[in-house]
């Protein structure tokens, strides 16, 4: 395990560097408060601090206060090792955010003893972090495809329409649907269902950019959001997806199927500031008109108001035809 | 105060060794840094008594203090904590040098000391 000291005594330093070397740490040290503070905010830096209380340019309070204000990802175990031994200064050196405090001349035992503490917090608190980030996975990722789940989807819809009528951008949405889905359910089984969902899924987040985005909307339906977007590339950009997804047969359990998928496409810039429930709408009625028009295809969500363009619009919802 | 050293070694050679974990080539290299540093910190420490900057006096005392527990010189240290804590509290000119002959008198011998333990440990 790393170990940071922070010492500007020679002596202190070199006797300490030696001491934690022999106990099977990997020791950094430094000679001033500042290049502490470098070192433990870094990303890779040390979890566990020695810190000398009077050192230059940055005293070991100092270090102890901005590391803790930097709110970094891990948590940065500290100890003083000072020989500023009055309670007053004790209490003072706990309450500037060290973990605990230790006085010159140093037992090796108690010192070695004080840091396996640490490790055993540190420990701690790795699982903590673990299991809260194994939570957070699970609250915002769909548990059969991995990807975003359907509350996340709907929330960058609304960021990322509000961030394109900002700077007068333009967002794709696409809606999808596996077309006969419920037919490979019920001819194959759910496990095969399944089985296609993933790799559509997969298939999807191939086919976008790394800071698009895909989530799963409903049981067959993935919401695509494609940031940034020329209006003119909009329908070949659709179009490039559906034919990744359908460009060659899902290998499943019943061996492999021919998938489609159909495509309801909304650019917000046609539809200016509207709610993200309406375009939504919109977009699924596309979607339904894709369906209507014999499935594995594209249709544009126009807006009423533009009489020339009438002919592609969809206004009302078509029936459910899946 | 007496005029004579402290009886007896300055240095706790058993508690020294003890702290180095009866490691020669780790107790060569701390006597080898602190030959180095120390006359450069004592040098310091008179110019900030002379100058009377209590903050100074306080840090030096304070780094002298902890090379020097580092090593086991007991009595000095408790000397250079003595004057440490004279800076922290403002204390008369008079008061710090008299602290002062004090510590001179604890780190009198000091490195020949040093040097001679040093030539029989790399023996």
């Amino acid at each position: 395990m790393k170990i940071l000291i922070a010492d500007d005594e020679a002596l202190s330093r070199r006797l300490l560097e030696k001491t934690l070397e022999r106990a099977g740490y990997e020791v950094i040290a430094v000679e001033n408060g500042r290049a502490a503070v470098r070192q433990l905010c870094q990303t890779d830096g040390p979890r566990l601090a020695l810190l000398d209380w009077v050192m230059p340019e940055l005293d070991g309070p100092g270090v102890c206060r901005e590391v803790r204000h930097q709110q970094i990802d891990s948590y940065v175990y500290m100890v003083w090792l000072t020989s500023k031994e009055s309670k007053e200064d004790i209490v003072a050196g706990l309450e500037s955010g060290a973990d605990d405090y230790l006085t010159k001349p140093f037992n090796v035992e108690e010192l070695k003893a004080r840091l396996r503490t640490g490790e055993r917090i540190l420990l701690l608190e790795g699982r903590l972090v673990e299991a809260r980030e194994m939570m957070r996975y699970k609250a915002t990722h769909d548990a059969l495809t991995s990807i975003w789940n359907r509350g996340v989807i709907m929330d960058l819809l609304g960021r990322e329409l509000m961030r394109s009528q900002r700077e007068a951008g333009c967002t794709i949405v696409l809606l999808g649907d596996v077309d006969h889905f419920k037919a490979v359910n019920d001819t194959h089984g759910h496990l095969v269902g399944d089985e296609v969902l993933q790799e559509i899924a997969r298939r999807l987040l191939l086919s976008i950019r790394s800071y698009d985005f895909v989530g799963r909307y409903g049981g067959e339906e993935f919401l695509l959001v494609l940031n940034n977007c020329k209006p003119q590339f909009a329908e070949s950009r659709a179009e490039d997806i559906r034919k990744i997804v359908s460009s060659r047969p899902i290998q499943t359990l019943a061996g492999p199927l021919n998938i489609t998928m159909s495509f309801g496409l909304l650019l917000s810039d046609a539809w200016g500031v509207r709610p993200v429930e309406e375009l939504l709408h919109e977009v699924d009625a596309a979607l339904y008109a894709a369906k209507a028009a014999g499935r594995n295809c594209v249709r544009v969500a126009k807006p009423p108001a533009e009489p020339e363009l009438t002919a592609l619009a969809v206004r009302e919802p078509v029936p459910r035809a899946r | 105060m007496t005029n004579q050293p402290s009886n007896g070694s300055a240095i706790d050679f058993p508690e020294l060794l003890s702290r180095v974990d009866n490691d020669r080539e780790l107790l060569v290299d701390l006597l080898s840094i602190f030959k180095a540093d120390f006359p450069r910190h004592v040098r310091e420490l008179k110019d900030v008594i002379a100058a009377c900057d209590h903050k100074k006096i306080t840090v030096v005392g304070h780094t002298l203090k902890g090379m020097l527990a580092n090593l086991a010189v007991t009595r000095a240290a408790a000397a250079a904590a003595r004057i440490e804590q004279l800076g922290r509290d403002n204390s008369g000119k008079s008061e710090i040098a008299e602290a002062l002959r004090t510590f001179e008198h604890e780190v009198q011998g000091l490195l020949p000391e040093m040097e001679a333990y040093m030539a029989e440990v790399q023996r």
